[in-house]
């Protein structure tokens, strides 16, 4: 399906080929998109990922990653553009079918959202009729930031004179100015109390409005983006996959949707509860329970939610490293849904100890959100009970 | 085509073409006034000289240091024009427009010329307009087979922004073109994995809520009219048409000579006069020779690292370079694959930017940013054109 044999290449373009298997599969995949918008979208992202990606492990760097598949899944229905890591800086590839080469055009999430800004953000240019991906230059945060806004369609755009036209500078600064400030200050976001997030997914997940992004404030919508769990829910509702089920609908099943919340199902061994003292004499009865690895300061615990008698709940945290304590000063603690404490809702380790736990008995319907202290790699989530 | 030799006529003459070949050249008066009575300050100094001179003050906002510098390239870009037009194989465009396109661009020259690299601003230019024009050839051809439907979706909202402004439309009306565009966009996708040049036209389904989105999203417009299904209808097509005609911009362009406003000839001799004072001719003439021994300089680093380069990677420079080859026939002369001559080259390409930037970063003193190696990239790009142009 290629006609490069017909275009002389301006040797500043990296120009890279698109094969039938890599169209074929990002079309298929990104079928399963309700929304006719956000399903090209998707395509188009998993175009131009999946042809530059290879080529940028290949040639520059073959530490680069990209975000976990279902975050950036749920990104792509949502807001235009793929977050790249590279060593010691963040890429973003922003594609779009415009022939013009005329501007690069960066969706806001992109440059204020502090989780989702980048170091250098790329104009990938996909022309899917001639089977190519080009890369026609890029620009810094800092340039961004300095270009012009739109208010219409949230976006920060900047002319292709002033962009970077040759994509091999960005590779010879890294190696020859590291130091070179490429980001501009931007403020924090301020966070969303659960409870505003739950109704705004609800409100949000309505397929008729076709361009969530648009549909609330920047500084609403950025609050909610910033906290993966949360976009990942919007992007399920909209696809018609409810994610407000009960944690014990997530114990009995429902593997895929709780995968992707980063959750696992355990069987616990009878011996185990045994030794614990909370289970009943039914030992035939093998109870099932949810863990969650998460990371603190670089090292792996793992989060338990076990259900116990009569409506009771389990919160465990241990330390995934064998012989490992949990460090003086660890906190475990629970909220309710708009973030205020109750009596017994915490856990500090007064000393290094093997487990930090809490119990608590909970209404069908209740909802309750968990925090660490210090703060681990995962976003807040809301549980349901 | 006789090249000029007056210096004078240099800085102050433009080509009309005749047709589609060169005419004769016609002097812009105010330009000639101002250029003459520059000379007079210093009238032994060749017209290099005076690029630099006149580039320096186009940094500096001068008024007709643009417009001179835009008669100074006229040679450069017609032969630009007439290289690349050969080079398409096609009778379909004209020489005067692609003369056109690559004049009007002369922006992205000036900007991007850099005196303290060493540049030499006429082959600078050179690659610089046979890019334009190339890329302008190529997107005419893929504008050319695209319905109105695929068209609309191809074009950048800069673009049709400027495609409009063009057509005279305000900037209110604008916004609402712009905004029907993007709801076009939206939600009229492609509904195959290939194929985005035929679309035909939306359903009424399809326009019904194209018109639902804008009149929820029009609230951010200074004209906050709904809108009716056939307006938007004659609205996109108006801004199909103008589209495509944006593609090659028409003639009477920014850089055709000016007729009329005597007064400001009037202010434009004085402040002209004003600014060529004897002692920033003194330091842009010792510029000049200070660039021009680093000049020399750095073609000699260059070639020698050129030199050392494997004798497959000289290859693919001298046939992308000298021969201008095609990617299907650069792969075929060296015996690879399609795919890997882009990527070779950029490799080749890369390694001689560090070597560069590491040399000026000695030799010149620079400290290194993103800015100043994007130059450096123009200037290798501008070295290796006329290198194995010759």
């Amino acid at each position: 399906m290629t006609t490069t044999d017909s275009v002389i290449f301006n040797p500043n373009n990296l120009t890279l080929e698109l094969d039938r298997t890599t169209v074929d599969r990002a079309w298929r995949t990104s079928q399963k998109i309700q929304n006719s918008f956000s399903r090209w979208q998707s395509y188009l992202n998993r175009v131009a990922l999946d042809a530059f990606l290879p080529w940028l492990k290949a040639e520059e760097d073959a530490t680069a990653t990209c975000n976990s598949s279902s975050l950036r899944d749920s990104i792509w229905q949502l807001v235009n553009g793929t977050a790249i890591a590279i060593k010691n800086a963040r890429l973003v590839l922003i594609p779009t079918e415009a022939e013009d080469k005329s501007e690069l055009r960066v969706p806001q999430e992109w440059v204020d959202i502090p989780q989702w800004t980048a170091d250098y953000y790329l104009a990938v240019q996909v022309n899917l009729d001639a089977g190519l991906v080009q890369i026609w230059g890029y620009a810094t945060h800092l340039q961004l930031k300095n270009g012009t806004f739109d208010p219409c369609d949230r976006t920060y755009s900047l002319y292709d004179a002033e962009l970077i036209r040759d994509l091999n500078v960005l590779w010879v600064a890294r190696e020859l100015c590291p130091d070179e400030v490429t980001q501009a200050a931007i403020e924090p976001i301020a966070e969303l109390a659960p409870i505003s997030a739950e109704n705004l997914i609800q409100r949000l997940s309505n397929p008729s409005l076709v361009m969530p992004r648009l549909e609330v404030p920047f500084a609403t919508w950025a609050a909610l983006m910033q906290n993966s769990d949360w976009c990942r829910r919007l992007a399920a509702e909209r696809n018609g996959i409810s994610t407000r089920t009960p944690i014990s609908s997530w114990i009995r099943g429902m593997k895929e949707i709780t995968a992707e919340f980063g959750w696992r199902q355990i069987e616990l061994t009878p011996g185990f509860i045994g030794a614990r003292g909370t289970a009943t004499s039914e030992a035939t009865s093998v109870p099932i329970g949810l863990a969650k690895q998460l990371e603190i300061d670089n090292r792996p615990y793992e989060l338990k939610i076990l259900p116990q008698a009569e409506g009771a709940w389990r919160f465990e945290l241990c330390c995934l490293t064998p012989g490992c304590m949990i460090p003086t000063g660890f906190k475990l603690r629970l909220l309710t849904e708009d973030l205020q404490g109750f009596e017994g809702n915490e856990d500090t380790a007064l000393e290094p100890v093997e487990h930090l736990w809490l119990e608590v008995d909970l209404e069908p319907g209740e909802s309750l959100v968990w925090q660490i202290e210090p703060t681990p790699n995962s976003d807040r989530e809301i549980l349901q009970f | 085509m006789h090249p000029r030799q007056d210096t004078v006529e240099i800085f102050s003459t433009f080509i009309q073409f005749d047709y589609d070949r060169f005419g004769v050249w016609v002097t812009d008066t105010r330009l000639r006034r101002s250029m003459k009575s520059t000379l007079e300050t210093s009238a032994g100094s060749s017209a290099n000289f005076w690029a630099l001179y006149w580039h320096r003050l186009w940094q500096e906002n001068h008024h007709l240091a643009r417009e001179h510098l835009s008669a100074y390239l006229q040679e450069v870009c017609f032969w630009s024009a007439t290289k690349t037009v050969g080079s398409f194989n096609s009778n379909q465009y004209r020489l005067a427009d692609c003369f056109q396109i690559a004049i009007a661009r002369i922006d992205r020259v000036l900007q991007g010329f850099d005196r303290e690299l060493g540049y030499n601003l006429k082959s600078y230019a050179s690659i610089t307009f046979s890019n334009t024009i190339r890329e302008a050839l190529r997107q005419q051809k893929e504008i050319d087979i695209c319905t109105d439907w695929s068209l609309l979706r191809k074009l950048s909202q800069k673009r049709m922004t400027e495609a409009l402004a063009v057509r005279g439309l305000n900037r209110e009306t604008i916004e609402r073109y712009i905004l029907a565009c993007n709801c076009l966009k939206t939600l009229y996708v492609p509904e195959r994995a290939g194929s985005t040049r035929r679309l035909s036209q939306p359903s009424n389904a399809i326009w019904q809520e194209i018109a639902n989105l804008y009149n929820q999203r029009k609230t951010l417009l200074t004209i906050q009219d709904s809108v009716t299904v056939e307006q938007l209808q004659q609205w996109l097509s108006d801004c199909a048409k103008a589209g495509r005609d944006y593609l090659f911009p028409s003639v009477s362009s920014i850089d055709r000579p000016k007729p009329g406003a005597d007064t400001i000839e009037i202010v434009d001799s004085l402040v002209g006069e004003s600014n060529e004072s004897l002692v920033s001719e003194l330091i842009a003439r010792e510029e000049a020779q200070q660039r021009s021994q680093q000049r020399s300089q750095l073609e000699q680093f260059l070639a020698a690292t050129v030199a050392q380069l494997k004798p497959e990677e000289q290859k693919l420079l001298e046939l992308y370079y000298s021969l201008g080859l095609k990617q299907v026939e650069i792969a075929l002369e060296m015996n690879t694959q399609q795919y890997a001559v882009s990527r070779q080259l950029s490799r080749v390409r890369k390694n001689l930017l560090k070597s560069l930037a590491r040399w000026s970063q000695s030799t010149m003193h620079i400290s290194l940013t993103s800015d100043i190696l994007d130059n450096i990239s123009s200037l290798l790009e501008e070295w290796l054109a006329s290198y194995y142009g010759k």
